[in-house]
């Protein structure tokens, strides 16, 4: 019986190890700034840990009970505690508070078992013995987790996993207590049940939980992922690195906070400047609302209507902190109106008229998302275009991809609207392109809105001047039934990744 | 249902793992659309109850697939309004009819129009009222969408139907020779939409012979070739090509431009255009109204249906003509007038399988299948996202004898034919059964007319194609062949005939 009661005095140290390795890990991934993260965390569970040992003097009766029972809840606390921390940071605005909530409960709780176990245990052995014994295979144990945690558990099986089959290890211990301890506890069947119940959650958690990252997407993405989800329309990825936050869609880049504000300026001022009272804008895509917080520079803009296909993306930029630090809360602007549809069908049934419309969609990697990028669709587009009004296409890069590039000028053209395309330098993209089209003539605006980092007055004629490696090629317009610019795209993008 | 506890643990443990078991997943389904009942009725010469009432109208159309109600059309916009249409079936649109779940409205047998060359001018008027065709433009969202078709061959999709994977210099050659064979047809001008407009005594050779033994003769012995041939007159007359005639054989090639544009087509295939046209004509629609018999009587044509009899100066028979001996009292038995029995099917599929390949495709064929694929009822969705479709599944049963395919049609039951689409789609969709959940088969038993040697320009045909009389034939099968254009052309000749001489101008 001896060894077996110290292997589990060494399994609920690394357990209680490991809650305390994730929560870190986790501060880091998400908040970063590891060095803080990871000193706060510490010192609050050791605090903790503090306030459970003192906790422990009042418990006088059923110590083998109550230990059990806090088995079973650290199984259950600490086993979801990573992923309810995922949950927390991608929709609540409450993280830390939540994480240093949860870090302080597993402190208490780790603080009342040690002390627990060796009153429970108090009379098999001598007073010197059990110190010895207990706090000797507490140290295995806590050396045990921080050799397993970096080397198998982070790359092996994620976070969420990690914190689950812990959990499972806890409930193991517990189930395992009610037999050694079965001489001291009335209610060992009733305890029994409540271990295998809370065993099938974890391991039913074990089963369905998806590894936040896996191996293969670790190689895709040069940074460390702090978020992952698949959606009904798509794969959402974030990665941070030191204060680079970067959003994946579906595996492609869309932006870089480091940089964003050069694509999202260039693609907002250049035309909604150039509208003499803009009062209704409609973007079109742009679920991360970072056009729409250069929109909303324009006191004399009443609303923005936002068209994006997937609520998890607006939402998550409507109520994760980091990422509406990132759009200045432009989601949450009363002036703005936010609508979870497809944009063609929507674009063909709505009844409005707008000043300005950004259409802002993903490259047309496919012939789903080339509809979007054809004759027909900017038709209807122009056809909530008012007289005065402006409408601005991202249009892929006319250096990387410069078919696809003219090719969606001569779209815009075909669809009947006179076209201004121009051209920045996004350093995370390279150089990228934007179709800037109305009925009428396009005069380059003289002012612009205050606070801009990198358009201005002065440098915005140079943006619409193309250099002869990035010139005008002929090419077809891209139609519905003939979608050239999908065949296009697929090449210029081959042509240089090989 | 009771589980024994053995059951019960497996299920439970199969469910915590998630997995489902094989076959397990329920495909719904039945026969729709059947009406080989009433058409039975006619056949064993069934005794019909007297007339309770009597109208009189100059023009009572019989039949209300396209034919009909492009008849109908002709007349309303002409402005004689004073006619009636009489349809068997409860839903008109007969070979155009349609359906509609809460995914999408999907055809249940013609899918689309080609593009209409000049000499098509009804069919090219039509769509021009329709808002197909626009100040010279055809409509971009009414043509078929990027990518419209592929073949699965060798184990993987090729871009487009005509093969063109790994060929051989023989095929090839034959390829390029059977190029230049039709565009010398062409360029005659003797195959033409409509077909009436081109025929010439000099193409009528063709006629004789088989398009096989066209080809045979031709020197074309490719396989792959062979198989394409096949295809297509499987595709468009529900016949093998040793059971085509040579002149609808070439016909099928030299009467179209080749163009990379088109076809035009909807969600409900030509169930769209029937909704344009009941629209416009649906006032004059009678449907679930079986016309049962038709005399000529004191200069006045009688024409029982259901509990009414009409009385009328012109019929327009627009019904498939092989009924006209059934219902028309004294018409001698038809010559040269066969059909080709098909089965379609609209499958409701919850996701695409894994097994898809590509991106979604609008026409999907398997070369060395029986079948002839599916056609996906929502790639003309303007969405980006779509995870829910329909397919409509085509099977002329072409191989063997129209008669027995018949009875086979009706004899095997729903789950039979649910199997045999099921194994077919199997071939290149290996978890397609996991993401079904719904099979509707229609069947037909005489789905179109069948363009045998010697039909082309046959007697019969060449008779009833005159329009002479009061009586006028109207079905596309008077061409040989059953497509839109021919059914809407002869809908509307005879409508034309029937105004000249109800204006009292000369015929």
């Amino acid at each position: 019986m001896g060894i077996l009661l110290f292997i589990s005095v060494l399994l609920i140290a690394a357990c209680g190890l490991i809650y305390e390795l994730i929560a870190g890990t986790l501060a880091s991934y998400l908040l970063g700034d590891s060095v803080l993260q990871f000193s706060t965390i510490i010192g609050s569970y050791l605090f903790a840990m503090g306030i459970g040992s003192a906790i422990s003097r009042y418990i006088d009766r059923g110590l083998a009970y109550r230990f059990v029972w806090i088995e079973l809840l650290l199984g259950i606390i600490g086993g979801f505690s990573s992923a309810l921390l995922f949950l927390a940071f991608a929709y609540t605005q409450g993280f830390q508070l939540i994480m240093y909530v949860l870090v302080i409960v597993i402190g208490v709780l780790v603080g009342l078992e040690i002390p627990l176990l060796m009153r429970v245990i108090r009379g098999r052995y001598q007073f010197r013995d059990v110190i010895a014994h207990v706090l000797t295979f507490d140290y295995l144990g806590a050396l045990g987790a921080s050799l397993l945690f970096p080397i198998l558990l982070v790359p092996r099986l994620g976070l969420v996993r990690s914190a689950l089959l812990f959990g499972v290890i806890n409930v193991i211990v517990a189930l395992w207590s009610t037999f050694l301890f079965a001489s001291q506890l009335a209610a060992a069947r009733a305890l029994r049940i409540a271990c295998v119940v809370v065993l099938c959650g974890l391991a039913t958690g074990l089963m369905y939980a998806k590894k936040i990252n896996s191996a293969a997407e670790d190689n895709i993405y040069a940074d460390e992922i702090i978020f992952s989800r698949d959606t009904r329309y798509q794969h959402i990825v974030l990665t941070r690195f030191k204060d680079d936050i970067r959003l994946f869609l579906s595996s492609h880049l869309q932006f870089s906070s480091r940089d964003e504000y050069r694509y999202h300026e260039a693609l907002v001022h250049p035309g909604l400047s150039a509208i003499p009272a803009p009062r209704r804008v409609l973007v079109l895509g742009g679920g991360d609302g970072l056009a729409v917080r250069e929109i909303l520079k324009y006191p004399q803009v009443e609303s923005v209507m936002l068209v994006d296909l997937d609520p998890e993306m607006t939402r998550l930029f409507s109520t994760n902190p980091m990422l509406t630090a990132l759009n200045q809360k432009s989601f949450l602007s009363p002036r703005v109106h936010i609508i979870n549809a497809d944009a063609f069908p929507w674009v063909d049934a709505s009844p409005d008229s707008f000043d300005f419309i950004v259409i802002d969609f993903p490259d047309p990697t496919n012939y789903s998302l080339g509809k979007l990028y054809t004759t027909a669709f900017y038709k209807a587009a122009a056809h909530h275009l008012s007289a005065q009004g402006l409408m601005v296409v991202q249009s892929t890069s006319p250096m990387f991809a410069r078919d696809s590039f003219w090719c969606i000028a001569e779209t815009v053209k075909q669809a009947g609207l006179r076209t201004y395309p121009y051209h920045v330098y996004v350093p995370s993209f390279g150089e990228w392109g934007f179709v800037l089209a109305g009925f009428r003539e396009y005069e380059i605006p003289s002012s612009l809105p205050r606070g801009l980092r990198f358009i201005s007055a002065e440098g915005l004629p140079a943006l619409f001047q193309f250099p002869p490696d990035m010139a005008p090629l002929p090419m077809p317009a891209n139609h519905l039934n003939d979608q050239v610019l999908v065949r296009a795209y697929d090449q210029d993008w081959k042509d240089i990744s090989h | 249902m009771k589980l024994s506890r053995r059951e019960f643990l497996q299920a439970g443990s199969a469910a915590l793992i998630g997995l489902s078991l094989k076959g397990g997943r329920p495909i719904a389904g039945s026969f729709v659309n059947d009406n080989f009942q009433l058409g039975h009725q006619l056949r064993d010469r069934r005794q019909f109850a007297a007339p309770a009432r009597t109208e009189k109208h100059p023009v009572v159309i019989v039949g209300g697939g396209i034919a009909g109600l492009s008849a109908a059309w002709r007349l309303s916009k002409s402005g004689f309004h004073n006619f009636v249409l009489l349809e068997m079936n409860d839903q008109p649109g007969g070979n155009s009819r349609w359906g509609e779940n809460e995914i999408t409205a999907y055809p249940w047998a013609a899918h689309y129009v080609p593009v209409p060359g000049p000499n098509a001018v009804y069919v090219r008027e039509l769509f021009e009222e329709l808002g197909v065709f626009n100040n010279g433009r055809w409509e971009e969202r009414y043509l078929c969408f990027s990518p419209q078709e592929r073949l699965f061959m060798y184990g993987r999709w090729q871009e487009g139907i005509e093969p063109g994977v790994a060929l051989s210099a023989k095929d090839r050659d034959q390829f390029r020779r059977l190029e230049d064979q039709v565009k010398s047809y062409r360029a005659t001008g003797a195959f033409t939409i409509p077909m009436q407009l081109g025929l010439s005594p000099q193409s009528r050779q063709l006629d004789q012979i088989s398009f096989a033994d066209w080809l045979r003769a031709q020197g074309i012995d490719s396989r792959v070739l062979t198989w394409y041939m096949n295809y297509c007159c499987r595709d468009d007359y529900g016949a093998l090509a040793a059971e085509t005639s040579a002149w609808a054989g070439i016909h099928y090639f030299a009467s179209r431009e080749p163009e990379e544009k088109g076809p035009l087509t909807w969600p409900e295939g030509n169930g769209w255009i029937v909704r344009r046209l009941l629209e416009r004509v649906g006032r004059f629609v009678r449907s679930g109204q079986m016309v049962h018999h038709i005399a000529w009587e004191a200069k006045q044509w009688r024409v029982f249906a259901a509990d009414t009899e009409y009385r009328a100066d012109f019929v327009i028979f627009a019904a498939p003509t092989f009924l006209a001996p059934y219902l028309i009292e004294g018409f001698a038995p038809l010559q040269d007038f066969e059909y080709s029995p098909w089965l379609t099917a609209n499958l409701t599929l919850d996701r695409l399988p894994e097994s898809y390949g590509g991106d979604p495709t609008w026409d999907n064929v398997v070369m060395d299948s029986p079948t002839l694929g599916y056609v996906d009822a929502t790639h003309q969705s303007l969405r980006t996202h779509i995870e829910r479709t329909v397919w409509t599944f085509y099977w002329a049963l072409a191989a063997g004898s129209a008669a027995q395919n018949r009875n086979l049609l009706l004899a095997e039951d729903w789950s039979y034919w649910k199997e045999a689409i099921l194994h077919d789609l199997e071939r290149v969709h290996p978890d397609i059964r996991d993401c079904i959940s719904r099979i509707d088969i229609m069947r037909m038993g005489h789905a179109m007319v069948r363009p045998k040697p010697g039909a082309i320009f046959s007697a019969a045909r060449e008779r009833l194609r005159k329009l002479d009389g009061t009586l006028l034939f109207a079905n596309s099968d008077l061409s040989g062949f059953s497509i839109f254009e021919e059914a809407q052309y002869r809908g509307v000749t005879a409508a034309d005939k029937a105004l000249r001489v109800l204006a009292g101008k000369p015929a």
